[in-house]
This record gives structure tokens, sequence and C-alpha cells, in this order.
């Protein structure tokens, strides 16, 4: 329940920041929680759920109000994707959830190299 | 992972801040959305309004004429920010700094001309309480007032974050650098130096014919004389040209080669026209207008209304300067093409080991001055510049002999204060006299007003030498310097003439008989559409506006009238394949009309440049020419077209290696590889080879993102048609049409593009099949556009 509890608290952090602007925030959020919870098998994986979702909801509010079609066509145009508006919005969310997942990791292995109490 | 999401790595941006989903590139989904709204500008002194068009276009109602320029600057930059940015730091010699090494050969270029110092001292040259200082000042205040709402809210343009810069504060001097930019664009000529390097080559008796003062072909010009009396010196023959000269020219014209398209003047193209009542279907006087320039998405122009107490003027501006450059007010209409008279000349400075970095000029030594620039470079180390400056202007070339550049956009000129007092003209004498302020580029500015009077106009420098070549590199001693400039009086000019028609379209201004020099034949151009534009002007009957629109998209080619007839008649005796022969009957039965449909199209235009190859090639091939001949093939074009209808058997023909020909062995020739290769590449059937299959437009994407171009698509025209569209790819054309009206006070007009630059826009292209249609929208009102169906409206409030 804990878990839960902190993915929860850890997720919503992540997204009202990053609805501020702060797009590094799933990094930051996912590092901390990656340093909370010492199984790596779990941390990382939420903090990539965290980086998905933090960055999936701005973008889904901002399709709910302007309609995101054109530009992410105009994206994959300026990036030399012809108009494949997939690749943008894939991209896009990609890059918020491996930084959830790149700080869950680094802090799960920088718990690794601390030696466990006796 | 974390280099990429917080570096860039070359050409790639951050992917952090690029893509991040609140403030990145995907906030040009907001950006894309206009909807009535209510904001705080600083500096405003009081309530304004703007009114946008259902199809973009703005209305700017404002009770000063500070608010009127400030607005303008906001509303400007809140659709063209990024354009804006691009314009100035092109002129500026900034595009490294954001680009990267690849945008340094245009940097240097650029700082070297020197647009960044003519407009600082433009700026100097304002005195406190001026007009057009106060614009500027407001408009800048309203770029900025953009500036800075844009990134309290994270809508600067997606190219800003992607690209990763911010847009420094808009300044006055951005202003006028822009329109340095468009000085260059239109009067920036290296012919010179093209001629000086095929002198080398060919030798001055045939450069000398080839490449004459005066144009050898037929023209219309509008300014038939008489002329008042000057002295008039005599045109000179062709010097040779030194092997130093040569050396300096030909580094010269490899630097300029290598500049991106557009910066410098290719080849003219545009159209403008009046018509008096007396030949008005609606007893009003008509004009219209269409300058031709690379087309791009977002255009060069923006469209809009301006309102204020001392300004009631509606068309087109330039984003990043204040003012209405083509347009109408309440009682006049003007439009504008370039003029082409030469306004640049090459100077070729006398040196000594003895004199160390000084250079000899009116009998004594003098030393260059010298200009130091740092070029910041993306991803590199900054580029340090110095530029040397002769009296005579920069230095551009130091092999073989040092040369030097004399160019008319290098002196001061307050354009825009020309046309503010334009833009509040309400008669013939005030824009006439407004006019006589206009110092660069020189352009045809055409006119007419609500009492149908219609006139014509050469404004600006005809610069004069002392003696000398200039179409040659010329000494720089000081007996060829640049003395002065034709006299205002002077210059070709045309008021209400009895022949009820006026027409410019970059042909020569005037008939041999006027006593200046204006430039050499292939300094402008060779006339086709100025013909054409005359034939039709001059004909039978009243004409109507729905008559101005048609000839801005009259497909007939003047030279295929000419040429198409001898050429038939050369064919008669020859044995022709069936093939041959089909295409043959295709142009006997063809109305000169480049239509995308028109097979007969095809056969002529790979006839011509078939013949302009069989006739040239070979002088180029064994004499080792150093210029490309396409960059001198307009003038080329015209020569072959003389000596085809008056001088068969010129020696040009019988070049070194084909033997002794006539014109009509030549198109016999031609003719076959024009027909062998169309059926190589179309197919066997003549019929089938329309125009359209292997001639198109494209409107190129300003940051040269070739998805977001428009087409290519199958084009009409050609590049002698009133509608423009040189080339097989053509991406110049006419960039704005406008006919007014004055008998039914309507005012129309349209550009291929949108008011947005945000590809993301509706407002992107959404300008593009009304114009390529031939048709043109309403210029409204603002009365009428804020009742418009679609209407948006902004509430703009200190």
């Amino acid at each position: 329940m804990r878990l839960y509890v902190s993915f929860l608290i850890a997720g919503l952090v992540a997204l009202a920041v990053v609805l501020l602007g702060l797009w590094w925030a799933p990094f930051v959020i996912g590092l901390v929680f990656g340093a909370q919870e010492r199984r790596g098998r779990v941390a990382v994986p939420a903090g990539a759920a965290i980086g998905l979702v933090s960055w999936l909801v701005p973008l889904a509010v901002a399709h709910e109000r302007y309609g995101l079609g054109p530009t992410a066509q105009s994206l994959a145009a300026i990036m030399g994707f012809g108009h494949e508006g997939a690749i943008p919005v894939v991209l896009t969310l990609l890059v918020g959830t491996l930084l959830g997942l790149t700080g869950a990791w680094l802090a799960s292995a920088g718990r690794a190299l601390i030696p466990a109490p006796r | 992972m974390l280099y990429a999401a917080f570096l860039p790595a070359g050409p790639l941006p951050a992917l952090g801040p690029a893509f991040n989903p609140t403030t990145g590139a995907w906030t040009m989904a907001a950006d894309a959305q206009v909807t009535d709204r209510m904001l705080h500008l600083v500096g405003l002194q009081q309530p304004v309004s703007v009114t946008l068009e259902a199809n973009g276009t703005a209305h700017i109602a404002a009770q000063t004429d500070h608010d009127l320029f400030l607005a303008t600057g906001y509303v400007h930059a809140r659709f063209r920010l990024f354009q804006m940015d691009l314009m100035r730091r092109q002129g500026e010699g900034r595009l490294s700094e954001v680009f990267g090494k690849a945008a340094l050969d245009t940097d240097r270029f650029e700082l070297r001309l020197g647009l960044l110092r003519t407009a600082q001292v433009e700026w100097g040259q304002l005195p406190a309480g001026d007009p057009t200082r106060d614009a500027l000042l407001a408009y800048a205040q309203g770029v900025n007032d953009r500036i800075a709402e844009a990134e309290s809210i994270h809508q600067l343009g997606a190219m800003f974050t992607l690209v990763g810069y911010q847009p420094k504060p808009w300044t006055p001097i951005d202003t006028l650098v822009i329109k340095g930019d468009m000085t260059q664009t239109l009067s920036f000529d290296d012919t010179p130096i093209l001629v000086a390097l095929i002198n080398k080559s060919l030798g001055a008796d045939l450069t000398s014919e080839w490449f004459p003062v005066l144009p050898p072909n037929r023209q219309s010009p509008y300014d038939p004389g008489p002329y008042p009396k000057a002295a008039i010196a005599p045109i000179q023959t062709m010097r040779t040209v030194t092997d130093a000269e040569a050396q300096s020219a030909e580094a010269a014209y490899q630097a300029i080669a290598s500049l991106p398209a557009g910066l410098l003047r290719t080849e003219g193209a545009s159209n403008n026209w009046a018509v008096a009542p007396s030949k008005s279907a609606s007893g009003g006087a008509l004009l219209a207008g269409d300058p031709h320039l690379d087309l791009t998405l977002p255009s060069i122009w923006f469209q809009l209304s301006q309102d204020s107490p001392g300004f009631h003027v509606a068309g087109v501006s330039i984003p990043g300067t204040p003012g209405v450059l083509l347009g109408h007010n309440q009682h006049i209409a003007w439009s504008l093409t370039d003029a082409m008279n030469q306004q640049t000349f090459f100077y070729a400075e006398k040196e000594d080991k003895a004199h160390p970095n000084q250079y000899f000029w009116n009998g004594a030594w003098q030393t260059y001055r010298s200009v130091s620039y740092d070029i910041p470079v993306a991803g590199a180390a900054t580029e340090h510049l110095i530029v040397t400056l002769s009296v005579h202007g920069p230095v551009i070339s130091d092999r073989g002999v040092t040369t030097s550049l004399w160019w008319g956009g290098n002196l001061p000129s307050q354009d825009l204060t020309v046309l503010m007092h334009i833009n509040q003209a309400s008669s013939w004498q005030e824009f006439r006299d407004a006019l006589r302020g206009w110092h660069s580029p020189t352009h045809n500015f055409v006119y007419a007003d609500d009492r149908g009077n219609i006139g014509l106009i050469s404004a600006g420098y005809f610069p004069q030498v002392a003696k000398g070549q200039p179409w040659l590199p010329l000494p720089g001693t000081g007996e060829s310097d640049v003395t002065g400039t034709i006299p205002f009086d002077y210059i070709p000019q045309v008021y209400d003439p009895a022949s009820g028609i006026l027409w410019s379209a970059n042909q020569w201004q005037v008939t041999p008989a006027y006593p200046y020099y204006l430039g050499t034949a292939n300094f402008y151009d060779p006339g086709y559409r100025a013909n054409e534009i005359h034939r039709v002007l001059s004909g039978p009957g009243k004409l109507s506006a729905a008559d101005m629109m048609s000839l801005q998209t009259d497909t007939r080619d003047f030279l295929a009238s000419e040429i198409v007839p001898v050429l038939l008649q050369s064919l008669s005796t020859e044995k022709l394949s069936p093939t041959e022969s089909a295409a043959r009957d295709l142009l006997a039965g063809w109305d000169y009309r480049m239509d995308t449909s028109s097979a007969a199209a095809s056969v002529w235009w790979t006839f011509w440049q078939s013949y302009i190859s069989e006739t040239f090639d070979p002088w180029w091939k064994s004499r080792s020419v150093k210029v490309k001949r396409q960059d001198v093939e307009r003038m080329l074009g015209q020569d072959l077209e003389t000596w085809t209808l008056t001088d068969p058997a010129n020696r040009a023909f019988s070049a070194p290696g084909v033997g002794s020909r006539g014109a009509a062995d030549a198109q016999r020739t031609a003719f076959h590889r024009a027909i062998a290769g169309l059926g190589k590449t179309l197919g066997s059937n003549p019929r089938s080879w329309t125009w359209g299959r292997i001639h198109t437009r494209e409107l190129t994407n300003l940051a040269l993102i070739t998805s977001l171009n428009y087409g290519p698509r199958a084009e009409r025209g050609d590049g002698n048609t009133p509608l423009a569209a040189g080339g097989a790819i053509s991406t110049s054309g006419p960039s704005w049409r406008m006919v007014v009206d004055w008998g039914s006070a309507t005012f129309q007009g349209v550009y291929p593009g949108g008011q947005s630059e945000n590809p993301a826009s509706s407002w992107y292209v959404n300008r593009v099949d009304t114009w390529w249609d031939g048709r043109l929208d309403p210029m409204l009102s603002a009365a009428q556009a804020a009742s418009a169906r679609g209407a948006v409206s902004w509430s703009l409030a200190p």
C-alpha cells in the first residue's frame, strides 16, 4: 500500500512540476523514488511510469484544447520524417519515460553501491 | 540519455527542452490558435483595436500614430518573429551564431558588404523628434512587447525552441538592416565581374558585341521621351581586362557564387501598370502590380491595414518594418518594380609594396580603413573578421589586384521616411515629392489616384561615373569614381500620358535617345513581359479590373511569338521524323501560351534551351569561359533573339569546331536535339508532352525545411510570360498581386502563403490556392473586416 501511495504522490508531483515548465522533473522525482525504494526491479519501471505519465498528461491536455495533429505533422516535417505525426509524439513520450527511468535507475544503482548495514 | 536530454548534440537540440510538453515545440499548437483577446502592452498611449479577418489579414486602428506603429510591431512579431529574426541576422552577419559554421560565408559577406554599418549611420542621422525615428522606436517596442509576452507564456515560435536560442530585443537598427536586406536583393549585382571574366576568355571584341550597353532587341520603354538635353558622353568600346583583374574577378565571382540564393539580384521579374479613365471600363483609373521575388513560406509580405490620425493605408508590409510598402490609401494606390539600373561598381585599387596597407587615389596614397567584427559561431570558436575599406567601399577581393566595391545600397537612404510620406500622399505631386528622397534600390513606382491620374517614375539613384567603362572593374585611382546621379527631374518618368497606359516590367525605361548612362543591357530584363503587357494594354477596347487580373496571369510568351514562325520556316525544308513532324505541327497550331496542358509549350521551351546551348556552348568550351553560361543566359538569349530576327549570319553561329553556319542551321540542329531529349524523357507521343509535366513551381520554407515546402506542383507560364515562372522548377514569381479600380473603389490582392509562419497554423498556406488560380481577395477596410464572418478581435490596452 505504501508503495502505491509513494508512486501516486511521486507521479502527481512530477506532473505538477512539468506543468510548471520544468521538464526535467521526472528525472529528479525518479531519482528520489529510486532512492526510497530499495527494490530496483520495482523502482525502475515505476520511475519510467512516472516519467511517461508526467509528460503524457500535458500532451493530452494540449491535444484536447488545441488539437495536436497539425503540430505533430509539422514537427515530424522539421525533424525530417515527412509528415509522420506519430513520430514526434512517440519521441516525446519516450524522452519523458526515459527521464523518469534514468532517474530511478541511477538512484537504484547508487543504492546498490552502498553496503547494506549488518 | 541524460546528455541528449540536457545538451544539444550537433544539429540536434537538447531533447528535454525541445520536446517539453508544456514549454517546448508543442506550444506551436497553442500559438496556432487565434481568438478574441484583451491584452496590455507596455508603451501604448491609448487603446488600440486589431481585427483579424478569417484569412489572417490584420486591421490595426489606433488613436495615435505612435500606437499604430507599436501595434504593428506587436502584430508582426506575433505571427512572424522567427522570420524577422532570420532577416536581421542575415543582414547583420549573425546567422552563424545560431546555425554554426555553415552560415559563416554568408556572415562574412554581409559584414564586408556593410548593411549593418549603413543601418547604424542611417539611425544616427535621425534626430530626436523625427517622425521616422519615433515610428522605429514605437515599432521596436511593439516587437519587444511580443517577445516578452511569448517568453512569459512559453509561446516563442517552435523554431526558436528547436534551434535552441531566444531572440534578442528588437532595435530600430534591426528594422533598418531588414530594409537593407531588400535593397541588397534588388540592387546588388555582380555583372561587372562576370563581364570581366567573359572578356578575358572571349576577348573584348566578342564581349562588346554580346554584352552591349544598349539592348539589341526591340523593347517597350514606358518613357519614350523627348528627354531634356544634357551633356552626352560617347559610348566607349570594351577595353581588354588584365590578368590581375581577371584573377580578382574570379575570386569575387567564386565568393559570390557560394552564397545562398536570394542574397543578390539574379534576374528581374516584376510587373506593374496603370490605365487612365479614358481606357477604363469603370471610368476610373486602374492600377495593377505584382512584384516578383523568391516565393517563400512564410512570404516576405504581411497584409494589413493601418488607421490612425496620420495614416489610412492598406496593403502589404515587410515584417520587421513599420509601414505599408505596396498598397493604397484613401486617394492614391501604388506598386513598384525593380528599375534594374547599375548600382554596383567594382574598383581595382592601385597598390605598391613601398606603401603597405595603402592605395593610390586622387593623386595621393591613402590608408585603408578597417573595421573589426567578432562573429560568434555555434559549436565553434568565435571568428574574428577584419573588413578593409577604401574610399569606394569594402574590399571584396585581394587576389590578383585588390578590388573594392561601390554599391548604392551602402549610401544612407531614409527610405522609411519616404515610405511614410507615400503612405500619406493624396496626389501625384505629393507622391513624386516624397520620392525625391528615395535613393536605393531604384524602383519603377506606378501610381493611380481617385481623380483619374496615372503616373510612373523610376525613383532612386542612377549613379554616374566621371569616365571609364563601368561594366568592367574601374580603376580606383579617382578618375572613374561615381560623381553623382541623374538629377531627379531627368530620371525616367511619365504622368498622364496621352496613350492612357503606363507599364513596367524591368525593361529599359527609355529609348536609346536617353542621354544618361543607366547600365548595360544585361543589367535589364530582355523585355518580353513588358512587350506582352504593352501589347495587351494598347489593344482596342476598354479595360476592367478583371482584365488586369487576367493580364497578371497571362501565359503568352512574347519571345515564342517572335521566334516560332522563324523556326517553322527553317524547318520547312528539313527532313523530319514522324515524331519531329508531330512536334512541328504542334508549334504550327500554337497560340504561344505556356499552359500546363500545352504540349507545344514544352517543345518551344526545350527547343529554346537547346538553341542557346547549340549556339553558345561551343564558345564556352573552346574559350574556357569561367562564368557559367546560365549566369548570363538572359543576355545571351536576347542576343540570339536579335540575330535570329535580324542577323541570321552572325559569326556567333559559327563557333570554333562547328564550322560555318547560320541561324537556320543552328535552329535545325537544336530542334532535332530538343525532340530527341523530350522523346527520351516524356515518351514517343508529342501530344503527351504537356508543359505541366516538365514545369513546376515550389514555395520554399524559409528555414529550408523541405517537408514544409508547398509543391512542387505543375505550373503554367515561364520566365518570359507576365505570369513569371522561370526555370523547370520555379521558386520565384509574383509574390503579391494587387488590382485597384478607382472607378468602382475596389481593391483586391493576394500573396502566396499565409500570414503565420507557424506551420501548424491554418494561416500557413491558406492563400496559396486563391493565388495559384489567379484569383484575388478583396482588401477590406477595417470596418468591413470587423463585421466579416470569422473575424477575430484583439483589444490592446496601455
